[in-house]
């Protein structure tokens, strides 16, 4: 029996000591305590009430591309054309807007891209800021339907194509496309990235123009 | 083939309340108990109908303590003890258990019980109330949600899970699956439901981080909480909206009362992503103040980029800080405590699911292999999150009468999140979303006791919640500012109509106001003010047959304000390469949910098992709709509208363990989910697939002081999802993948001291495989093989208790 018991004992966790603090004592600090987190809550409650809605700040959107144009000069400077892709809205809303000149049959052009942002007061030209990162950009396009060939005729600090700047020899009469695309950090070294294949380049589109633009030779 | 017949025939067999001679005999044998002697005795034949006898006694007079709680935790199940401190547990399979006893004015205390015991049990409480003789139980934890089928992952799981965040340690509950973004952002999937539909409470308080969307994890330190506990039902009764798909409960072990200094010092080392993590706690009471608990606890993580089995994952590295303070008192009339934690964490976005439009992601899905793979490493570069949460929550409670007790808790958090995009000229370094969200809020709790047939607690709760855009990122915000304002009052009633049966009622009304502030899309400031008013109710039985079978069933109602992402959210999401559209016009989904649960055990204790049968009708269910494609100069984008719908989820989730002898055990735990869009007449998407895990567990002797030994090999096999809506994901449903683990853990004892030593390995055979709820599956394989190794050193009275 008297194991038992011993046993039943030293079931128990911890034996507990009574405890022999003064009572009343205690309760006024709880009591303290008590009350203080109950004007803790009032304190909030007021603080509430007062608080607006904040105000968000401005949309001052920084990274927006609206437009994208391609200015042409033919070899002896003779012809100026352009081609005009913008989407004032921005994404969602109203479908772009795309204007392109017609370009003559084997005729060279030198071409040069601008890209802006056009949603606000001034106009940003964001051209600078790739040229600014030529490393991490490049331009591709994408001719369908046509015969003419776009080369790159710039490059960055290691050599390798940015194509703000190309050649585009304009083929035999006829109606086709050209899509432009750019795209952020691609691996400018994967095969055939360097003479505009973009099947490899990997990395993530900033510009693509869809639809694209209209190429109409003459 | 027998038993399984018998625990079949033992769910199905009702029985009736029987009148109580044995309370009768217990009035006889209360004298011997007074005396401190040992008379009656049970043992009874059959495997699963043992009898334990036994009292709750005052250590200091050997008088019985009336009305004590005794509970045997590892059934879930609870006696009273009568009005002389004695109590009866019948029907229970041999086996080891433990048994809680609570009695209001005492520490409660914990035993561990063997069956079958032939001698009666004597639970000895310190009970201190000469003024207070009349006392009985305020239960200890009335909120026991009757009727809600709730899982735990228990301190000894979470340790042997040690390294995992807490989405995927809540996966070891059958019915949990994880949502992610890559190896990096998981959060639990409850039921098929996730985000703002299940309410995750953490310390008892609301987690608000989810109001912010899909692509956040839950900032929650997992080193921070004991046990996580799921409730599989829609409990809007007593926590309020969100709770749609149910509630998971993130909390630590109580306060050490006495004195005596325990702690705790645990180290990871985990191979994919070659790194690590500590975490050191620390916790006891003050010499000569009694009643008065502290715990301090700081811990951490960092890992390097993920590796898949055949490449790495870049830029997937995690680090995470928290460290938190406890600081309590508790006497059997007062309790109060103070809270405070913190949580850091800043982790990689992986970077080849940074995509710039619907080409990139058709490239992707086409190539099968990530665009970027680059060297491993441990810098994390744009795309990244970066996230703090902050919670400071301090309560207090007081015993008004014998059985009343009124307790009050207000809590602040804050929420902060700053996400990195990859951007030109430099603005990599500036957030591109940089939230902030500070929530307080208010409950005030009454228990009260209106009979022993009838008690309950009724309760106010109040919220108050800011969030705002910190000006500076230049891009046009994804979350509006907002102010959302609630308050919300309850009754919940319990009502044990006998030892085997209680019932509970309850019933809730919310309030709910939400004042937004944002610039349109023609750059107009627009301050429109939505109101909610939403009711709950619960109606809940819990049952238990005479061989400790238990049958849980509850029918609730649950509601979720819309959020206000779905309401006006307007423009790209370039986490997703979608457009989302919001409609303002959206309101409250409103949920019905039943949960049948049933537990039994069979073949003499060595067969358990524990089924939970789901079905939810939500109405007004949100999600995004595709509707037609939109072009931006970044190319062609689809287009998502928030629209509601009504859905229809039901389920099974189970878990079934087969005992061979003491060292050799079998478990298998099991969920499937069917979801449909009643609107569309379509499957809903993204609903988690069917899932099985067969586990052999072996637990051997102790050996020298080697003890707590245990292996185990696990089997998870994940089938192809069948069911998805037609036309709404860019890819077929990833194939069905299996995936092998075995784990191993020993403790060392020297002394006072223990050393446990736990390894762990995963995906062992490296398998390369795609989750259907991993959002990144488009880009790249879900992690390979990983093996975490943890030492955990403790000394002191054991935490874990």
């Amino acid at each position: 029996m008297k194991s038992e018991l011993n046993q039943l004992k030293s079931m128990n966790l911890e034996p507990l000591k009574p405890m022999n603090m003064d009572h009343n004592g205690r309760n006024r600090k709880m009591a303290f305590a008590l009350g203080a987190v109950m004007l803790l809550l009032a304190a909030c409650k007021k603080d509430e009430e007062t608080a607006p809605v904040p105000t968000p700040p401005a949309t001052n959107e920084e990274e927006v591309i609206t437009s994208l144009e391609l200015h042409f000069h033919s070899s002896g400077g003779t012809e100026h054309k352009h081609f005009n892709w913008r989407d004032l809205d921005g994404a969602g809303g109203a479908d772009p807007v795309v204007t392109a000149d017609t370009l003559s049959a084997d005729t060279v052009y030198m071409v040069e891209i601008v890209v802006l942002d056009e949603s606000g007061d001034p106009v940003e030209d964001i051209t600078a800021e790739i040229e600014g990162e030529k490393e991490a950009h490049q331009f591709f396009y994408q001719v369908s339907g046509s015969t003419t060939t776009v080369a790159y005729a710039d490059a960055d600090a290691n050599g390798q194509p940015v194509g703000l700047m190309t050649t585009w020899t304009a083929g035999a009469p006829g109606a086709g496309t050209v899509t432009v695309i750019l795209r952020h950090e691609p691996d400018k070294s994967a095969p055939g990235v360097s003479t505009g294949d973009i099947t490899q380049a990997g990395g993530e589109t900033d510009i693509e123009t869809v639809p694209p633009f209209p190429l109409v030779i003459e | 083939m027998r038993c399984i017949l018998h625990l079949l025939r033992s769910l199905s067999h009702i029985h009736y309340p029987r009148p109580r001679p044995h309370l009768l005999v217990f009035k006889r044998a209360i004298l011997p108990f007074i005396l401190g002697a040992i008379t009656s005795a049970s043992v009874s034949q059959s495997a699963c109908d043992h009898v334990v006898r036994g009292a709750v006694i005052d250590d200091h007079d050997g008088e019985g303590l009336g009305l004590a709680e005794i509970r045997v935790v590892e059934l879930a199940r609870t006696v009273h003890a009568d009005e002389e401190g004695a109590f009866i547990l019948d029907a229970l399979c041999a086996g080891r258990y433990t048994l809680r006893a609570v009695h209001v004015g005492c520490e409660p205390v914990e035993l561990v019980l063997e069956v079958p015991r032939s001698r009666p049990l004597r639970i000895r409480l310190e009970h201190h109330v000469a003024e207070l003789k009349e006392v009985e139980v305020a239960r200890e934890r009335p909120d026991e949600n009757v009727g809600h089928a709730q899982q735990h992952v228990d301190a000894g799981a979470m340790s042997r899970e040690a390294g995992k965040g807490i989405a995927e340690m809540l996966a070891l509950v059958p019915g949990v699956s994880t949502l992610r973004s890559g190896p990096t952002i998981g959060k639990p999937v409850l039921h098929g439901l996730s985000g703002n539909r299940v309410l995750t409470l953490n310390q008892g308080v609301r987690q608000e981080d989810q109001q912010w969307g899909t692509e956040h994890a839950p900032d929650l330190d997992p080193f921070s909480s004991d046990q996580l506990t799921v409730v599989k039902g829609a409990a809007a009764v007593q926590y309020g909206s969100d709770a749609i798909g149910g509630v998971v409960i993130a909390e630590p072990v109580e306060l050490p009362r006495g004195s005596g200094t325990s702690g705790e010092l645990r180290t990871l080392g985990i191979l994919n992503g070659r790194g690590g993590g500590a975490n050191a706690r620390l916790q006891g009471g003050i010499k000569g103040m009694r009643g008065i608990g502290w715990r301090v606890q700081g811990g951490g993580k960092y890992l390097g980029d993920s590796e898949a089995p055949d490449y790495v994952l870049s830029n997937t590295g995690v680090r995470e800080a928290g460290l938190s303070a406890t600081l309590g008192y508790r006497d059997y009339r007062w309790n109060a405590s103070v809270y405070n934690s913190w949580f850091s964490r800043e982790l990689g976005i992986m970077r080849a699911a940074h995509i710039g439009n619907l080409t990139d992601l058709r490239n992707a899905i086409e190539s099968g292999t990530p665009w970027y793979v680059g060297e491993r490493t441990y810098a994390i570069e744009a795309p990244r999150q970066q996230a703090a949460h902050q919670l400071l929550k301090t309560e207090a409670g007081y015993a008004i009468g014998p059985r009343t007790h009124i307790g009050l808790t207000y809590a602040r958090q804050s929420n902060d999140r700053q996400e990195y995009d990859v951007r030109r000229a430099g603005r990599s370094a500036i957030p591109a979303l940089d939230l902030s969200l500070i929530t307080h809020t208010g409950d005030a709790v009454l228990k009260h006791w209106l009979g022993p047939h009838i008690h309950g607690k009724m309760g106010l709760s109040g919220t108050s919640q800011v969030n705002r855009n910190i000006p500076g990122t230049g891009v046009r915000p994804l979350v509006p500012n907002y102010r959302r304002r609630s308050a919300g009052v309850f009754v919940l009633e319990h009502f044990p109509v006998h030892e085997r049966l209680e019932l509970e009622a309850g019933a809730r009304v919310e309030a709910a106001d939400l004042a937004v502030a944002y610039y349109d899309i023609d750059d107009v400031l627009r301050t429109p003010d939505h109101r909610f008013t939403n009711q709950a109710w619960s109606v809940g039985a819990n049952y238990r047959t005479r061989d400790s079978s238990e049958v849980r069933f509850n029918i609730s109602t649950a509601y979720r304000p819309p959020h206000v992402s779905e309401l006006y959210s307007e423009g790209l999401h370039h986490g997703a390469a979608a457009i989302e559209l919001g409609d303002p016009d959206l309101a409250s989904e409103r949920a019905h949910k039943a949960v049948l649960d049933l537990r039994a055990h069979g073949c003499g204790g060595r067969l358990q098992a524990d089924v939970t049968l789901h079905a939810s009708s939500i109405d007004g269910f949100i999600y995004l709709r595709p509707d037609g494609v939109s072009l931006t100069i970044r190319g062609a984008f689809p287009v998502f509208r928030y629209v509601a719908t009504d859905a229809f989820l039901t389920g099974l989730d189970a878990t079934i363990g087969y005992r061979f002898d003491t060292h050799w055990k079998w478990r298998a735990r099991g969920s499937t989910v069917r979801a449909r869009d009643r609107g569309a007449g379509q499957w809903l998407f993204q609903m988690p697939a069917d899932r099985i895990e067969n586990s052999i567990l072996y637990t051997p002797a102790e050996k020298g002081t080697w003890n707590a030994l245990e292996f185990e090999a696990t089997v998870l096999s994940v089938f192809r999802q069948q069911r998805v809506p037609a036309g709404l994901d860019f890819t077929a449903a990833p194939d069905a993948y299996h995936l092998i683990g075995i784990s191993a853990g020993a403790t060392k004892a020297i002394g006072k001291q223990r050393i446990r030593f736990a390894l762990r390995a995963e995906n062992l055979l490296d398998t390369a495989y795609r989750d259907l709820l991993d959002r990144f599956r488009y880009y790249a394989d879900a992690r390979g093989m990983d093996v975490v190794l943890s030492i955990t050193w403790s000394f002191g009275k054991r935490m874990d208790g």
